[in-house]
């Protein structure tokens, strides 16, 4: 029999407090907000608290294309995010020098799936007639798009609207500044700038409220931790320890800079740019008014002081000045909470875990959590239960996911190490490399990746991912004929041709980003 | 190539101007720009829909004549087949051309419309034999005035379309009787809903303004998407 005596503490969820006003402190702000009426009386109470002392982390450019639904579920238009954010747009990633460094070892991760994806068998017919193109040329319009510096869409398609599939590059620091007004002026968020002094805790250990410097008590019945590194309350209050990922992906630092371009109508870049190096790898995001580059490391591979040579060695070949000032320097444990709904309180954000940036998976794993929680967020403490275990288990699945196809860009590299450094070599000692991720690769040496190998709804990475990583990254299956029964070569040469044809159509019709996005600045983007 | 020349009765003392409507004269179109004073006149006849413009910064309302690039279902052998034109259409060769905040008439002396042999007799004189205006040309005037009016009053009314969210996307998919299939896209038409759903305060403002018989004018010419496919399916069926 349920016992449905009201107790002191009511059981209904009515108040959700969101601690830390970065990218995924106002990310989950707002989607709450908008999702479940934070601006109507009977709807759900979003308040978020932030400290005025402490600043975000600025760095965190990079976004996946399901961004876009999200900022239209927030209700923001595009049109704002290129105008305040310093936005421009990204249509994947390029990877210099991971294979071995030599001239020309290049490989695009496009958002784009292979034209023909699950239809043909593209990979068998890529290697028996067109081996020596690159898989991602072949089979798909973006890399050429990027290489073109084309924009993904016209000046005449509407907001969130994609020709190609894209996300985004924009400020970091101005991404939270831009949603917070949104979520104050029109979604009914209550903002409290404020300290946070301690934390009040009920009987069965949730969090009952936290003592602020100049507000009093704020109690609540959900509490969001986005207070990135810190991690105040999942870590320092819940004591949620973080299960430690150096075992396998070994980077622990970054250095970051903002490069400016020589004229103000620079090429901005299609995609990010990772470039391998002797012991890590650099980023280069390319924003209207300025680059975003930083060198991520690992500390136990090299200095702090190489690795910024290295990184302003860096910044000079690609044609940026030599005089910048200090880099800014960021240390991470890599790695992501044992738990991250712990009680009434979820982490969100920084506070979840980090793992370097190599697919731009940071900003995406707080939108997806945002997501799910608004999807999923409990009507009573009851239910809060339930869903927590439903998070932590699908958020466990999906950064192991992550962890498995960054440790792929590594695994298959032969580049050479330099110096005294082991880095590139350690990457491929075979105890570094997740089991899951190893049988995959045994089962890809006799057959491509193909959409059952990962099992989920919604996998971070699609398989069509790992073909593009797995082959841009020069692996290739035995060779010799299976057992399989082959279809006609016509099938999948049909798509090659279809591919060809879309990318000269594109080429022809789409601006460059520079001219879509001064069009955007000026005219904006409708939203039909 | 245009040759645009400011309309005058002393180089163009003899100029006449064919007026019979047909392909062979540049009416074969798919549509026609159009403006929201003549709706009410076209409404009965073609569908009057709306496309972006060419940068993406607005809409024009366009008259749909055919089902395909360079088809006007319109024209057939006895000309034109309904007792309305489009202004843009009509008004053909000439146009306003501004010179200060003077509207002059201007006349595309290469356009097929102008009879090239003076001493022909075909189509209408523009000049009366003293240089006074035929009543033709009084016509093509007003018609001139009607449509750099029309220019002026397309953006207000496009803006407040938008600003109520009265514009919505469509595809039209057409099976015909041939077994053949269109497709139009990149179309927009007024969103039934939203109007329907307009509180008395909007539907005051778009009254006063001007805007609200065009809106529903343009609502109701949508009916005539099913004549254009009838229109086109009896070309095929007959041949023509």
């Amino acid at each position: 029999m349920i016992d449905a005596m009201s107790t002191a503490r009511s059981d209904r969820i009515r108040h959700v407090v969101v601690v830390g006003g970065g990218s995924a402190g106002w990310l989950s702000a707002a989607l709450l907000a908008a999702d479940h009426r934070a601006a109507d009386a009977d709807g759900l109470r979003v308040t978020l608290i932030e400290s005025p002392d402490t600043p975000p982390i600025g760095v965190g450019e990079g976004t996946w294309p399901s961004m876009r639904d999200t900022l239209r579920r927030i209700g923001v238009s595009e049109t704002g995010l290129v105008r305040e954010c310093d936005a421009a747009f990204k249509q994947g990633s390029r990877f210099d020098g991971w294979v071995n460094g030599a001239p020309g070892d290049t490989y695009h991760h496009p958002f784009v799936l292979p034209q023909g994806y699950g239809d043909a068998d593209l990979v068998s017919a890529w290697l028996q007639q067109h081996a020596e193109v690159p898989y991602a040329d072949l089979v798909c319009y973006q890399p050429h798009l990027c290489a073109h510096g084309r924009a993904p869409k016209q000046a005449a398609t509407p907001e969130f609207a994609a020709v190609a599939n894209y996300a985004y590059h924009f400020d970091a620091g101005k991404f939270g500044v831009f949603l917070r007004q949104h979520a104050v002026e029109q979604l009914g968020v209550r903002h409290v700038s404020d300290e946070v002094l301690s934390i009040t805790t009920h009987d069965n250990g949730d969090i009952a409220a936290l003592q602020t410097r100049a507000h009093g008590a704020l109690a609540g019945d959900l509490f969001i931790d986005c207070t990135g590194l810190a991690a105040l309350l999942i870590g320092q209050h819940c004591g949620v320890r973080l299960v430690s990922q150096r075992e396998v992906l070994f980077n622990d630092a970054a250095l970051a800079l903002q490069v400016p371009y020589a004229e103000a109508d620079a090429t901005i870049a299609s995609q990010t740019l990772a470039t391998a190096q002797p012991s890590g790898w650099t980023w280069d995001i390319g924003l209207p008014t300025r680059r975003g580059v930083g060198h991520v490391y690992s500390s136990a591979h090299t200095s702090a002081d190489e690795v910024e040579a290295r990184l302003r060695e860096h910044i000079a070949a690609s044609g940026g000045p030599r005089d910048l000032p200090s880099a800014r320097r960021l240390r991470f444990d890599p790695g992501y909470r044992e738990r991250f709904w712990h009680g009434n309180c979820v982490a969100i954000g920084l506070s979840s875990g980090f793992i370097e940036p190599l697919e731009a998976s940071a900003l995406a794993l707080a939108e997806l959590s945002a997501t799910m929680l608004s999807d999923e967020m409990p009507a009573t403490r009851g239910a809060m239960d339930i869903v927590a275990r439903r998070f932590n288990d699908s958020f466990t699945y999906r950064w192991s996911r992550v962890i498995d196809f960054l440790k792929l860009h590594y695994v298959l590299s032969r580049r050479a190490d330099t110096g005294t450094s082991t880095y590139w070599a350690d990457h491929r000692r075979p105890e570094t490399v997740p089991e899951r991720l190893r049988e995959l690769l045994t089962l890809w040496r006799h057959r491509a990746p193909y959409r059952q190998d990962l099992f989920r709804v919604e996998e971070v990475f699609p398989s069509a991912s790992y073909q593009y990583v797995l082959y841009g990254m020069g692996f290739r299956p035995e060779p010799g004929a299976g057992t399989r029964r082959s279809e006609p070569a016509a099938v999948a040469d049909g798509y090659f041709r279809e591919t060809a044809t879309l990318t000269r159509r594109m080429l022809a019709a789409l601006p460059s980003n520079r001219e879509l996005i001064t069009h955007i600045r000026q005219h904006g983007l409708q939203r039909i | 190539m245009t040759q645009a020349a400011v309309l005058n009765n002393v180089a163009h003392r003899d100029l006449r101007i064919v007026t019979t409507r047909g392909a062979a004269w540049g009416d074969d179109v798919m549509s026609s720009v159009v403006f929201p004073s003549e709706f009410r006149d076209l409404q009965a006849h073609c569908p009057i829909v709306f496309q972006k413009t060419a940068e993406g910064t607005g809409f024009q309302p366009i008259a749909l004549l055919g089902l395909q690039e360079g088809q006007n279902l319109f024209l057939g052998p006895r000309g034109w087949d309904a007792h309305v034109l489009p202004l843009a259409i009509e008004r053909q060769p000439f146009m306003i051309g501004r010179d200060g905040d003077e509207r002059m008439v201007h006349v595309d002396l290469a356009h097929p419309r102008v009879v090239r042999d003076p001493q022909s007799s075909v189509g209408e004189p523009v000049f009366l034999p003293h240089g006074g205006h035929t009543e033709f040309l009084e016509r093509i005037t007003s018609l001139l005035a009607a449509i750099d009016d029309g220019v002026q009053a397309t953006p207000p009314f496009v803006q407040a379309l938008l600003q109520h969210e009265l514009l919505e996307s469509f595809v039209l998919d057409v099976e015909l009787v041939d077994g053949s299939a269109r497709r139009l896209a990149g179309l927009y038409t007024i969103n039934e809903e939203r109007l329907a759903a307009l509180d008395g305060a909007a539907l005051d403002a778009l009254h006063r303004a001007g805007h609200l018989q065009p809106v529903f004018m343009a609502l109701a010419s949508m009916s005539n998407l099913r004549d254009l496919i009838d229109r086109m399916n009896q070309r095929l069926a007959t041949g023509a």
